[in-house]
């Protein structure tokens, strides 16, 4: 909350600062909205720059990055594992239903 | 990959930092100027200061919207 108020302050000093400019005529009319896009245009510069330095600092861990590969691979593969008997399972129920109907199924 | 991230943000950072002094130099410095000084050539005129800004506001604005419709649109159809 205190923060809020801060800024809020600054805000207000910096307008009336520039208001205070504006209808003494040391700064014409016509350029009335000059500080407010100046501020926001430079506020647009700094997140940009924030963004830019935190992309060039970002730590990327090399071992925990092969770590977590490793374990990619280790899930892919149980993935795999688990289809494959669930799919052999089937195989055997299906020859068992049919051998019930008397088909003849001829496996290999 | 990481040089990539790298170059990224260094790139990012070099663009914010020319458009801030750029920026800067041209609506708080130039009028400090003679206006015979031949500086004034590489700047616009200062109501183009003004223009810009709020014509590329407006246009990413007018980007966000459509962007918003865009994807409110898409996840309705496809609920529908």
């Amino acid at each position: 909350m205190k923060h809020i108020v801060k800024i809020m302050a600054v805000v207000v000093a910096i307008s009336a600062f520039w208001v205070g400019l504006l209808q003494t005529s040391i700064v014409s009319q016509d350029y009335t909205w000059l500080l407010p896009i100046y501020f926001i245009v430079s506020l647009g510069c700094y997140g940009l720059l924030m963004v830019g330095i935190g992309l060039m600092q970002f730590p990327t861990c090399p071992q925990e990055a092969l770590l977590l590969q490793q374990v990619l691979y280790l899930r892919f593969y149980y993935n795999l594992l688990l289809y494959v008997i669930v799919l052999d399972e089937d195989i055997l129920e299906a020859k068992d239903f049919l051998k019930q109907r008397d088909v003849d199924v001829g496996s290999d | 990959m990481e040089s990539a991230d790298r170059a990224v943000g260094f790139l990012l950072s070099l663009i914010s930092l020319s458009i801030f002094s750029y920026y800067t130099f041209w609506v708080i410095a130039l009028p400090l100027f003679y206006t015979d000084h031949f500086v004034h050539k590489y700047f616009l005129p200062r109501e183009y200061a003004i223009i810009i800004p709020v014509f590329a506001g407006v246009a990413l604005i007018c980007f966000l919207c459509m962007f918003i419709g865009y994807v409110t649109l898409k996840s309705k159809k496809k609920k529908a």
